[in-house]
């Protein structure tokens, strides 16, 4: 198999995976924190191997993991500061 | 266009620019940093109305929005298979899946249709409530982005059909793919996002 149709594959597992925690009405730190980590790793998949950054100088890929680390990041903390 | 860097670390090829045009990267990177002030827009404003984005989040299909995320990964991979196609010179089967690429697009933009259609028709505007403003404005934005990379990719696809790109001549084809990578992956932090996180 391609690298790329497994990527392709995992990409869909994981989005059924949110589609699941979201049905099933979960909430709270520890189920915010595995979606925003869910998407991280998506966001990586397509980053790496999609647009094929992953063999292209770290500048690039630093630019776009920099993005996703600082959005999910402010994402998390507003979310933690408001999770009873 | 490309330049090959050493690597001692590895024997694999290290490019100095990623795939496609350097302009579309800068385009790239501009969408991407304005998507993440509003992505970051939405989490701020939620935390001081979470009670009323709770509600209004539990209004919305997210089946629809799942779907729509399965389709838009699947058109990025066809976009995959397209750039290795035209990387073998196969330029027929690059426009083949540039075309599914493109079909998979429009199922999208179906699907989307249908759920602002919902929206519209039960009465909901921007100006309902902020849950609802982030909600429409967001997605209509990134709407507009899946128009445009379609539109990109048909061009791509004339041309290919054409046989106006080669195995060593394919910029053209890896600019559109990396446009079209980058809506769908705005939607992967988009969907839980607005539809699943609480």
């Amino acid at each position: 198999m391609r690298p790329c149709t497994l990527i392709w594959l995992s990409l869909m597992l994981l989005t059924v995976a949110t589609y699941a925690i979201g049905e099933a009405g979960m909430g709270g730190t520890a189920v915010m924190l595995t979606v925003l980590g869910i998407a991280v790793i998506k966001v990586q998949m397509v980053a790496s191997y999609f647009m094929d950054l992953r063999h292209t100088r770290w500048l690039w890929r630093g630019i776009v993991l920099g993005w996703l680390v600082l959005v999910t990041g402010l994402i998390a903390i507003a979310y933690l500061t408001t999770i009873k | 266009m490309i330049i090959l860097i050493n690597n001692p670390k590895s024997a694999h090829q290290v490019y100095a620019t990623p795939p496609g045009d350097l302009a579309i990267w800068f385009f790239i990177f501009a969408e991407l940093l304005a998507f993440g002030i509003f992505f970051a827009a939405y989490a701020f404003a939620r935390a001081h109305n979470i009670a009323l984005f709770d509600a209004s989040q539990q209004h919305l299909s997210r089946t629809s929005g799942a779907i729509n995320t399965l389709v838009l990964i699947t058109s990025s991979y066809f976009v995959v298979r397209a750039v290795a196609a035209i990387k073998q010179g196969y330029s027929n089967q690059c426009a083949r899946w540039i075309g599914a690429a493109i079909g998979f697009g429009a199922i999208f933009l179906a699907i989307k249709s249908f759920e602002f259609y919902g929206k519209f028709s039960s009465g909901i505007t921007l100006s309902t409530n902020t849950f609802y403003m982030f909600y429409l404005s967001l997605t209509i934005f990134h709407f507009m982005h899946v128009i445009l990379g379609m539109l990109i990719l048909a061009a791509v696809m004339l041309k290919a059909r054409r046989g106006g790109y080669s195995a060593e001549n394919h910029t053209g084809v890896e600019t559109g793919a990396s446009y079209w990578h980058m809506v769908d992956l705005l939607w992967i932090i988009l969907f839980p996002l607005i539809y699943v996180i609480h």
